[in-house]
């Protein structure tokens, strides 16, 4: 009994315990159960608060991506605004200079020179500044061409010499036989030696600097040496240290005796990286220093290509005469060439209107009557195209309907029979001024077209002038210029698309166009100007002599080829 | 205390003594359980303590004899149930001084409200280990037991010197265990 009775007690206690254990085993997976949705809400939470971390993060760098932006378009304003000002400071001080020569007033001289000097100085330091803040922001770009050594070295040598003279320092540059030609930036390696030389001159007086240059012939390609050393104050192993980071100088008294902003050298280190070398220095306190530019002689090619050779057509003014009769064209052709104009010949309406679009001519005569087309039918054209409306058109006729004519726009009339003489002074009106205007100004700023126009006029060319873009093509459009000296920034039409409007159409595409500006070019917009403009001059940083010889030379390229054209260009009937 | 200890004494008391004394050592003490239990259920400890005094009675052997027995008995069955806690372990030193840093943490993860006794151990010299058992509840004396299972399993020759320190209550205890073959 009691063995029955302890395996049905011990039966009982198996099962409770089991039954406890299960009761158990449901509260814990309740317990995970709960732990789990606590787990999921958490995540859910955690994940939108990522959401809401990501979008935080992508408005602050939208934010700073903004504020990079503003701060480029601020520096390239801040270039523009500064430099226009300090454009008319160097250039009124220049002029100023050559009419106190001539007047004798030589007591001025000196004082001008000081302003000329200083203004010229501030543009080197906003230049630098604006140099170094784009090599930070990662938007300085390189330019590679092909270029000799030893002539740009003889170049650099030629600009530093009046500065070695400054402080009675002997220069000498000491070039191997075998320098060559390399494919770099020019300018950035012209800058760094320009910087390295200057420095030099700064720190020694009285005393000795050289510039030596040779090539280097290794593995991978062949590496130019440029080694600038002086025998100046030197610098400590602490001054060596700090040498090349931006606004720092050997110390603070350095920038006291001798100037400048200290932007220099850090400018050279980046410009040798850039350009795929490095600048290393040694230096003794007090007894020289000696700086070592190592390029490679081809460096990345990322350049735009050069500029293909400018085209020069004929630039007489050109009158396109719309007759169907034989001896009117016979006789304007004569007439018109006889007075400098090149003559286009259509012998009706539809031809006439073809032409006018083609050659965009500076001026049309029209006869009134024409079978198929008449004169009115393509005047009320003429007028309805905006690229054509602007052009003068002298109705030719024996009907006296002037009303009608001026009424659809008709710019003057004439009567059959033609008088030569009136021809040409009806003519005469709508080519710019009394005579042809050689060199037209186009810029906003009006200092600027006075600093630019003096020594042109000066030089004996006839000069135009237009307060921006859409003067400047409305101007095109009645004359064409020898020359267009063109300014980049300025409201309305800009610089660039008066660029684009003159390559566009065919009748100015060959008038060469030199870019005047304060603007900072980079890569893109240099590339815009490529092939589309003969010379690019940085307002105030430019040499007057030399744009009035690059006026000079194209002004005589144009004249040259124009009468070499004279005889076949003009029957085109 | 975790019921997990209950089942294994009972199913030792079945084992090496009987059924029969199993049912009547529960059916004589006053148990609030009523004697049932489950491996994952938690109990009075109290209980523990009667059904040891009741073994006692009926077996004639000591408590302190059946604990110390039943400690080298739960090492055992510790080793076959929880394998996980004994990897990488190649001696009773190294697995002792795991027990408060390791095997403890991972049973209060299991079991937040387990309440466990605190085991630290040091070093004094090398080739001994010196641990100081010390827990709200008076089982010294199974703690004594399971350490020598637990040098009886990896096959070593190691004393243990007990001493007791809470006046014979049995809740603290310092085991000296030194190897035998150690150089002293």
């Amino acid at each position: 009994v009691s063995e029955v009775e302890q395996l049905k007690r011990r039966l009982e206690r198996e099962r409770q315990a089991r039954k406890a254990a299960e009761a158990i085993a449901e509260e814990r997976t309740r317990e995970i159960y709960e732990a789990n949705s606590r787990l999921q809400r958490l995540n859910d939470h955690l994940e939108d608060l990522v959401r809401q971390r990501t979008a935080e993060l992508a408005a602050a760098r939208d934010d700073a991506v903004q504020a990079s932006q503003a701060k480029s378009s601020f520096l390239a304003s801040m270039s523009h605004e500064l430099r226009t000002p300090l454009n008319a400071i160097i250039g009124y001080s220049e002029m100023l200079l050559e009419q106190a020569d001539e007047a004798g007033q030589g007591d001025f001289v000196p004082d001008l020179n000081k302003i000329r000097t200083a203004g010229k100085h501030l543009l080197g330091l906003i230049n630098d500044i604006l140099d170094l803040s784009k090599v930070e922001a990662g938007r300085m770009d390189i330019f590679v061409e092909e270029f000799d050594v030893a002539a740009m070295l003889a170049d650099v040598r030629a600009t530093i010499e009046p500065l070695m003279a400054k402080n009675a320092n002997g220069f000498e540059v000491r070039c191997a036989a075998d320098l060559g030609s390399m494919r770099s930036d020019q300018v950035k390696v012209r800058q760094s030696l320009f910087n390295l030389l200057s420095n030099a001159a700064k720190f020694t007086k009285r005393g000795r600097v050289t510039l030596e240059a040779r090539r280097l012939a290794e593995h991978g390609g062949d590496r130019l040496e440029l080694r600038v050393s002086d025998t100046g104050i030197g610098m400590t192993p602490e001054q060596v240290g700090r040498l090349f980071q931006a606004f720092s100088q050997a110390d603070a008294s350095t920038s006291r005796n001798y100037g400048g902003t200290g932007l220099g050298l850090a400018i050279t280190k980046h410009f040798c990286r850039m350009l795929g070398g490095g600048v290393v220095v040694e230096s003794e306190h007090g007894k020289g220093s000696t700086f070592t530019i190592i390029l490679p002689v081809a460096a990345e090619q990322t350049s735009v290509d050069g500029r293909e050779p400018p085209t020069v057509g004929d630039t007489r003014p050109t009158v396109l005469v719309i007759d169907d009769e034989r001896a009117t064209h016979d006789f304007l052709g004569r007439e018109l060439d006889a007075r400098g104009y090149r003559v286009v010949h259509a012998s009706g309406g539809l031809e006439g209107l073809r032409l006018a679009r083609e050659v965009r001519p500076d001026a049309i005569t029209l006869d009134v009557i024409m079978p198929e087309v008449d004169g009115w039918a393509v005047l009320r054209e003429l007028k309805a195209d905006p690229a054509l409306r602007d052009i003068p058109v002298v109705l030719v006729t024996i009907l006296g309907d002037q009303e009608m004519g001026y009424a659809l726009g008709a710019a003057d009339f004439l009567t059959k029979p033609i008088n030569a003489e009136t021809l040409a002074r009806v003519l005469g009106r709508y080519r710019a001024g009394d005579g042809w205007a050689e060199v037209l100004i186009v810029d906003d700023d009006p200092v600027t077209r006075e600093v630019v126009r003096r020594p042109l006029t000066k030089a004996g060319w006839s000069v135009s002038e237009a307060t921006g873009g859409c003067e400047g093509i409305a101007y095109l459009s009645r004359s064409q210029p020898a020359v267009v000296l063109l300014d980049l920034m300025m409201p309305g039409m800009n610089g660039f698309e008066v660029l684009k409007r003159m390559r566009d159409e065919e009748a100015w595409r060959d008038i060469p166009v030199i870019i005047i500006t304060a603007k900072d070019l980079g890569r893109e917009e240099l590339a815009r100007l490529n092939g589309q403009a003969e010379r690019v001059f940085k307002k105030g940083a430019y040499d007057r002599a030399e744009l009035i010889a690059i006026v000079h030379d194209m002004i005589a390229r144009r004249t040259a080829e124009a009468r070499a054209r004279q005889g076949p260009a003009v029957d085109t009937a | 205390m975790k019921g997990m200890v209950f089942t294994e004494f009972l199913e030792m008391v079945e084992n090496k003594f009987s059924p029969e004394i199993a049912d009547r050592i529960i059916e004589k003490s006053d148990l609030q359980s009523g004697g049932i239990y489950t491996a994952v259920g938690t109990y009075d400890h109290r209980e523990m303590i009667e059904l040891v005094s009741c073994l006692s009675s009926e077996t004639g052997i000591s408590s302190a004899e059946l604990v110390h027995s039943f400690g080298i008995y739960l090492f055992s069955r510790f080793h076959t149930m929880f394998p996980i806690y004994f990897e990488g372990v190649s001696s009773s030193f190294d697995f002792l001084e795991r027990v408060e840093g390791y095997v403890h943490i991972e049973v209060r993860k299991l079991y937040p409200e387990a309440e466990l006794p605190s085991f630290a151990c040091d070093a004094p010299e090398p080739g001994c280990l010196r641990l100081t058992y010390r827990s709200a509840r008076p089982f010294a004396t199974l703690a004594e037991g399971l350490i020598r299972g637990c040098v009886d399993h990896y096959g070593e020759a190691v004393d243990i010197q007990a001493e007791d320190l809470s006046d014979g209550a049995g809740t603290a205890a310092r085991f000296l265990l030194t190897k035998r073959d150690a150089p002293r």
